[in-house]
């Protein structure tokens, strides 16, 4: 990709939905660009319309009107199998909710988008790509356990790991600190920090938590469905620096 | 996605959920379990009515040497007969053979050339062959290994045994008994299936082919010239001749217990080759036949006549020279019924009786075919039942795995392969289950025979038809569950908790 061409463009983006007789206007003809390497954190009030911004980018939900091009190509009106494609190929996502398949070991949860990939990947392959992204965010020796054998930082890194298997275009986290206490919040935007650093990666976060989106490099405000400020962060928090002030962790010597 | 693909994440689905699978597997399997048991209890049943059936020889059929119930001895087609004679009775009867009392005259003034003193016959003729209480009454030695070599062609005939018989003394040592001696095919352990070998066994093949001096010994016999000493290997003695005794033939039926003065256990087999060769005989008594099917034995009769008729060279006008005798015919004239009526009905309405017997035994068959149709149908129901247990599981875990559909919808599952996963997952809870079911009920049913003793029959046909019908309730009550789960929109079901 040209470094011309944002990796995320929307024009004019609408999404209205009908909730009985009335009709919530959840986006109002929001635009907006995203370069390759920004990493973009949208803030908001609750119903400001960040979360229905955040579904539509992960191709989850589609705009009422106006256009969505990921990489230069517009997506906002593919068939569903050619969207889930998108989901698989380009797009990685980290919930506040963590979001893995209980009772299923990290490996095979992290495995999971291998199996979905158009082409086919043989089960030595999946294995081999999915312990690498799990050692890549520290849980190696971790493989072989449930979700609920694990603490929620390290379900979330879980989770980061299995939403760069594909080494997707964006990353797109919705509260990813959202149930973890400050220790591993900080923790979890230290990876984000260097995904953006060490790899270049494009990522989205949408918080609430003003403390939160002083970690990215640019923040967008939402309220009502528009945007009210689009600014680069000139007071960038980092995480590395922030963590080596914090005490020893007591959970991850567990 | 590849189809391997899709199942291993089935495989992965079921295995999260231990319980669930396995109380959902059951359903199925007790549904398959009880469909084969119950179509083997019943065709096991169906099988044993034929058995009983046949058994009963109710698929056999003599057929006699002479014609007694033509009444009057048919005139020889080589008979001289004299010119004068002008009271022929009936001339143009005969096929009816009506029996009209009174009126019985034996023709015997015929000449006929066997009467002649001075002809040298290879065989006894009928009226030297005394011991045959037939002979005289029309007795005649007309039925030949060719005939019954020719009824084994005959479509629809199972087994055919030539027979010869007479009385004999058998000796063995300074015992002496005298008992009915049987020329007989090695069929025969097959025809009557009633038998069963005390020691040894019956005569084989080549024995017959060759002609051995070899003799299976009734019980009674047995008993009355060895005690309790195993009669086989040892040499007993008919006509001063020496047989090895092969074997010694009882009876499971245990309602009629072989006595002495009996036809079949106070008796001895003998090859009937060896009868013929060394009592100089050409001709036989009677031939045995069994049917395949209960069914045909009314078609198998009429055939054998046909054939006799044709082989015997019997003209249009001309009575049978042999009795086509089947189950039927036997209970019609063996019930205490005024020997003259017996003659009269057998001789009148012989297509009749046999009919109505015949269709006693096709009811039979209809009767347990339609039990073991009930059986399946009631079994199936089952099955229904457990084919609705899946789907109310599934449809249950779509709503429970919303989330789940969710996390694979949003790493980049399409609609089709989530459709696919939960289809799979059924099928393959309905194929296993139905594998285990198909385990269970040839337990089951095998169990069944040996501890209640009712027989049970599990035919590759039934295994199949519940197999199949278990897959089918997997793709059946599978579908509209995983098509709900593949219409998930993939943000609903993120928010679900």
């Amino acid at each position: 990709m040209t470094p011309n061409v944002p990796v995320i463009s929307i024009k004019k983006l609408t999404k209205t939905y009908q909730m009985g007789d009335v009709a919530v206007h959840a986006l109002r003809s929001v635009s907006l660009d995203i370069q390759a390497g920004e990493f973009v954190t949208v803030v908001g009030p609750s119903g400001s319309g960040k979360s229905t911004l955040m579904h539509i980018l992960g191709c989850l939900d589609q705009p009422t009107s106006g256009q969505y091009f990921l990489d230069g190509k517009d997506v906002s009106r593919l068939s569903d199998d050619e969207v889930s494609t998108v989901r698989n190929k380009k797009i990685g996502f980290v919930f506040q909710g963590f979001n893995l398949l209980t009772r299923t070991s990290a490996l095979e949860n992290v495995e999971l988008p291998l199996l979905y990939g158009p082409d086919p990947v043989s089960a030595t392959e999946r294995r081999a790509r999915a312990m690498a992204a799990l050692e890549a965010v520290g849980l190696g020796s971790r493989y072989e356990h449930h979700p609920n054998q694990l603490s929620g930082g390290q379900q979330q890194r879980v989770a980061i790991a299995r939403a760069l298997l594909n080494n997707p275009s964006i990353l797109l986290a919705d509260e990813p600190t959202g149930n973890l206490d400050s220790r591993t919040s900080v923790e979890v935007m230290d990876i984000f920090q260097s995904l953006k650093k060490e790899r270049g990666i494009t990522i989205v976060l949408i918080t609430h938590e003003p403390d939160v989106a002083a970690y990215g490099s640019r923040i967008i405000s939402f309220r009502d469905g528009v945007i009210t400020s689009d600014e680069l962060n000139t007071r960038r928090r980092t995480a590395r620096g922030e963590l080596a002030e914090l005490p020893e962790p007591l959970e991850e010597s567990a | 996605m590849a189809l391997k693909t899709s199942w291993i994440i089935s495989l992965k689905a079921l295995r999260r959920n231990k319980l669930q699978t396995a109380l959902t597997m059951i359903g199925m399997t007790i549904g398959v379990a009880t469909v084969l048991t119950m179509i083997a209890l019943g065709s096991g049943a169906q099988s044993a009515i034929q058995d009983q059936v046949k058994a009963a020889g109710m698929n056999m059929i003599v057929v006699k040497a002479g014609n007694y119930s033509a009444q009057q001895e048919a005139v020889p087609d080589d008979a001289i007969e004299p010119a004068a004679y002008s009271g022929w009775p009936q001339r143009g009867g005969w096929g009816s053979g009506v029996f009209v009392p009174g009126k019985a005259t034996l023709l015997r003034s015929y000449f006929h050339p066997e009467d002649d003193p001075f002809a040298v016959h290879d065989h006894p003729t009928a009226r030297q062959r005394l011991g045959d209480s037939e002979a005289g009454l029309g007795a005649a030695a007309t039925l030949t290994i060719a005939d019954a070599d020719a009824i084994r062609r005959i479509g629809g005939v199972q087994y055919v045994s030539e027979g010869v018989h007479e009385n004999a003394h058998v000796v063995y040592g300074d015992t002496r008994w005298f008992t009915r001696m049987h020329g007989d095919d090695v069929s025969m352990p097959r025809i009557k299936r009633a038998w069963t070998f005390v020691h040894g066994e019956y005569f084989s093949k080549r024995q017959e082919a060759n002609a051995e001096q070899v003799v299976v010994l009734g019980s009674i016999v047995a008993e009355k010239l060895f005690g309790t000493e195993n009669p086989v290997g040892k040499t007993v003695k008919l006509w001063n001749q020496s047989f090895k005794v092969m074997g010694v033939v009882s009876t499971t039926n245990w309602m009629v217990a072989p006595a002495p003065g009996d036809d079949e256990f106070d008796a001895i087999y003998i090859p009937v080759t060896t009868v013929q060769k060394l009592l100089n005989l050409s001709k036989l008594n009677d031939i045995t036949v069994t049917t395949q099917s209960t069914g045909e034995v009314t078609r198998v009769s009429k055939q054998i006549t046909e054939l006799l008729r044709v082989r015997h060279g019997i003209t249009a006008k001309r009575p049978d020279d042999f009795q086509v005798i089947s189950q039927a015919h036997k209970a019609l004239t063996g019930g205490g019924m005024r020997t003259d009526v017996q003659r009269a009905v057998v001789g009148n309405v012989a297509g009749l009786e046999k009919v109505t017997l015949d269709q006693l035994g096709k009811t039979l068959d209809r009767a347990s075919a339609t039990m073991t149709a009930l059986l399946g149908s009631i079994a199936t129901v089952s099955l229904i039942v457990g084919g609705i247990g899946i789907m109310n599981i599934m449809l249950l875990s779509v709503t429970e795995r919303t989330k789940e559909i969710g996390i694979r919808r949003a790493v980049g599952a399409k609609a089709q392969d989530v459709l696919l996963q939960f289809l799979l997952e059924s099928i393959t809870l309905s194929v296993v289950g139905g594998l285990l079911g198909v385990l269970i009920g040839y337990i089951a049913s095998a169990s069944i025979s040996k501890v209640l003793q009712w027989s049970t029959q599990v035919s590759l046909v039934s295994v199949a038809v519940s197999f199949g019908i278990s897959a089918a309730v997997g793709v059946f009550f599978g579908y509209y569950p995983a098509r709900q789960a593949s219409q998930v929109l993939p943000i609903a079901s993120l928010k679900y908790e």
